[in-house]
């Protein structure tokens, strides 16, 4: 069996299984090769972006481990255990649970346990299958291996192999300086992250907080009561932490594990960082009914994000004097945004722009301003309605060029001007475009009309007279009302 | 119990006007008028079902509080405004006359508007003297979800007024949004709009909101026939008014687009009377019209 994948033009096997390998096989053989070989070989498409998805799940489901996962793409994940592992009784016993685990789902893996994600790397790759690095002794383990364990680049691996080093000791006795000369800085910088001479940042899968509780039970849950029950008894468990050490999350994710391995997560928001587990669970509880508990869930987990000193509130004596942000506004904006979702609520904001579909701007609908453009003139008649996409106007009668119409049809409906003010002349922001598509057909000549009936149009020209090439348009863009 | 409820907030404006006649009648003594008057606040409170009285929203003008129940708009309540002709979709007056009576609530705790379609521009507000860092703008997938969203906001400590932009308010409806606004005291406004290109509803058969209002815009007179136009005005009718009369009027928002329209009580002033309702014909559109 072994996938194959084309790479310019050329059929090559894009992976074997074991027992391709032991028929000779290899990945990067051209495909005619290895059907001449073993004319009896099985091949399938490789799907690297169906690789890349299931890498992804993967990488969620090892969330029950540590909250601290990274994928390595292709075919690989570095789990930061520090503070993770005494919860299995040890670094071995968790990496025992984690086989079993990975074994149940029928996956061909290799693990290692060291210092660094380098070493690790290294370790997994080409050491021992299920090495467990002693802290600070990774060195001794590392000198072995070849020196591609590093993770280098092609053309420094090809040159060092080429240079008879074949073994990483050699590589850690020589001079640095050459080294680095020779192979690139590259290389010199994988030699100190597999030694642990310097830090490696890894892409976690999400960032790491500390604020992460969770429940396992005995049986597997999949009512609907039950599930209702875990968000609360494990919101409650996690706000409990956050009330004694007075912090506040604004962000919640609850992730139910499934007993097939798959993690369903649910994330929830809040304007102003709370710990409140009632209203917390409460807004879990209407995206409850989209999770698929499947054959049950084994076990839940609910970690907080953007997590900031919240102050403790004295209860008030007198309820209902003067209400205060936290009582009634946040929950209602919580409530609204986790139901409609954050772009359907918001507070309008002043941005600094002549063009009246940009001066509008979305702040969220509580904490301070972001904007600090100066507010709106009050003082210039603006439409209380504004069209998102003004709206043509038929049969205009104006008196050239900068009268405003005497009569317009909109909406099938003739209307004769009695007042007009204008025009204001409103142009575009020649600064934020290219030059080139600057043009007069862009200029606005704003006015604002009333009609027999009294009803206030905002209407404008776009263009100016005497363009041959861009006869001007009349645009209705708003109603006073 | 739900239809005693129903029964009891729903006197029919019919009957509020007979009350009144028997009033004149019966004021013939003192004696009888001290007993009258103690009667109508016994009915009143058990009207309110025992809540405070949210007080009243004056516009400050005698010809127009004199109509409303209490002197003035009742807060705690939750009114209806609807536009005339092509107001009935683009809902451009309607909007403005609201913002233009709630400005005062604004000033008094947070609003809510929810809308339908995203079309409401914040400077215009601003320049009728409401405040848009006040207003939360809350844009709703649907009918039902607008409703269910007005409710919520009104039923939230610190919000003053919540606006809804929907189609219709069936019974059902219309007393939740009720209850909503007894929690607190605050202020419904439901502006009656149809969505674009879309048929006329046929009209819910009752309301149990305390007041229907039917804005359109009126031809506005710039002081001492001066170039361009004059302050906007409204033809305001008052067509339903619990506990109150009806009547026709056209309102001048006198302090918009100048920065002096905090200064004021309330920014709308009366221009005219447009006299009694019982004598204009049924139709207030064909009257427009002709």
């Amino acid at each position: 069996m072994a996938l194959v994948e084309t790479v310019r033009q050329v059929r090559r096997l894009a992976a074997v299984s074991r027992e391709a390998a032991r028929l000779g096989l290899y990945a990067g053989q051209k495909a005619t090769d290895a059907m001449a070989l073993v004319p009896e070989l099985v091949t399938a498409e490789a799907e690297p972006e169906a690789d890349a998805l299931a890498l992804t799940a993967l990488t969620d489901w090892c969330v029950r481990f540590s909250p601290a996962v990274a994928a390595d793409a292709p075919d690989g994940l570095f789990l930061d255990i520090s503070g993770v592992s005494h919860l299995w009784g040890g670094e071995a016993e968790l990496m025992a649970d984690f086989r079993a685990r990975l074994a149940d789902n029928g996956l061909a893996f290799r693990l290692a346990v060291a210092d660094t994600p380098g070493a690790a790397w290294a370790l997994a790759h080409f050491g021992r299958d299920e090495t467990l690095a002693p802290p600070g002794g990774q060195a001794e383990l590392l000198k072995p291996l070849p020196p591609s364990a590093l993770r280098l680049d092609p053309e420094a691996a090809a040159q060092i192999a080429r240079l008879g080093l074949r073994r990483l000791e050699q590589l850690i006795d020589l001079p640095r300086a050459p080294l680095g000369r020779r192979f690139g800085a590259h290389t010199l910088e994988r030699l100190d992250q597999a030694l642990g001479r310097s830090a490696e940042a890894l892409r976690f899968r999400r960032p790491p907080t500390p604020w992460v509780a969770r429940l396992a039970f005995v049986e597997p849950i999949s009512t609907p009561d039950d599930m209702a029950r875990v968000t609360q008894d494990v919101t409650a468990k996690l706000c409990a932490r956050m009330l004694a050490e007075g912090q506040g999350g604004r962000r919640f994710e609850i992730a139910f594990h499934r007993v097939d391995g798959q993690t369903l997560p649910l994330t929830i928001g809040l304007s102003l960082a709370g710990r409140d587990a009632k209203r917390i669970a409460r807004l879990f509880q209407p995206h409850l009914e989209t999770i698929d508990p499947g054959f049950g869930i084994e076990s839940v987990t609910i970690c907080a994000y953007d997590v900031e000193p919240v102050s403790g509130r004295q209860v008030r004596l007198e309820a209902g004097l003067a209400p205060s942000m936290e009582d009634g506004l946040a929950p209602l904006v919580d409530r609204l945004v986790n139901r409609l979702g954050p772009e359907r609520v918001w507070r309008a904001a002043p941005v600094e722009s002549h063009v009246p579909e940009l001066a509008v701007g979305r702040d969220t609908p509580l904490g301070a301003p972001v904007s600090e453009a100066a507010p709106w003139d009050r003082e210039t008649p603006r439409p209380v309605r504004l069209f998102r996409r003004p709206e043509p106007l038929d049969a205009v009668m104006a008196l050239t060029p900068d009268d405003p119409p005497r009569q317009f049809q909109w909406r099938g409906r003739t209307h004769i001007v009695r007042r007009a003010e204008g025009p204001e002349r409103i142009g575009e922001e020649w600064w934020k475009r290219g030059i080139e598509t600057v043009s007069a057909a862009h200029v606005r000549d704003y006015y604002r009309v009333e009609n027999a009936e009294g009803m206030r149009f905002w209407l404008f020209r776009a263009g100016l007279y005497g363009d041959p090439d861009a006869p001007p348009k009349w645009w209705l863009h708003g109603l006073f009302g | 119990m739900s239809d005693f409820r129903g029964m009891r907030l729903e006197p029919a404006p019919v009957g509020a006007a007979n009350r009144d006649k028997q009033a004149r009648r019966l004021s013939s003594g003192a004696h009888r008028g001290c007993a009258l008057a103690a009667m109508r606040a016994k009915i009143a409170a058990l009207e309110s079902g025992g809540r405070a009285d949210a007080g009243v929203l004056a516009f400050g003008d005698e010809g127009l509080d004199g109509r409303l129940p209490g002197g003035g708009l009742p807060l705690g309540r939750w009114h209806e405004i609807t536009g005339a002709g092509l107001e009935a979709e683009t809902s451009a007056a309607p909007a403005a006359f609201a913002a233009l009576t709630a400005a005062p609530l604004a000033m008094r705790g947070e609003a809510v508007w929810v809308l339908r379609r995203d079309d409401l521009w914040a400077p215009g507000l601003a320049g009728l003297g409401f405040p848009p860092a006040r207003l939360i703008q809350v844009c709703a997938r649907d009918e039902a979800e607008a409703l269910s969203v007005m409710e919520d906001a009104l039923a939230t400590v610190g919000v003053s007024a919540v606006f809804g932009e929907v189609e219709a308010v069936d019974l059902t409806a219309g007393r939740r949004l009720q209850l909503a606004c007894e929690k607190r005291g605050s202020t419904g406004f439901v502006i009656k709009r149809r969505p674009f290109g879309g048929t006329a509803r046929k009209e819910a058969a009752g309301s149990i909101a305390a007041t229907r209002w039917r804005v359109a815009c009126a031809p506005s007179e710039p002081p001492g026939g001066e170039f361009g136009l004059g302050a906007p005005r409204y033809r305001v009718d008052l067509e339903r008014c619990r506990g109150g009369q009806t009547g026709a009027w056209i309102l001048e928002a006198q302090m918009a687009y100048c920065w002096e329209a905090d200064d004021v009580a309330h920014s709308l002033r009366l221009v005219a009377d447009l006299g009694d309702r019982e004598l204009a014909p049924a139709q207030p559109d064909q009257r427009r019209a002709a």
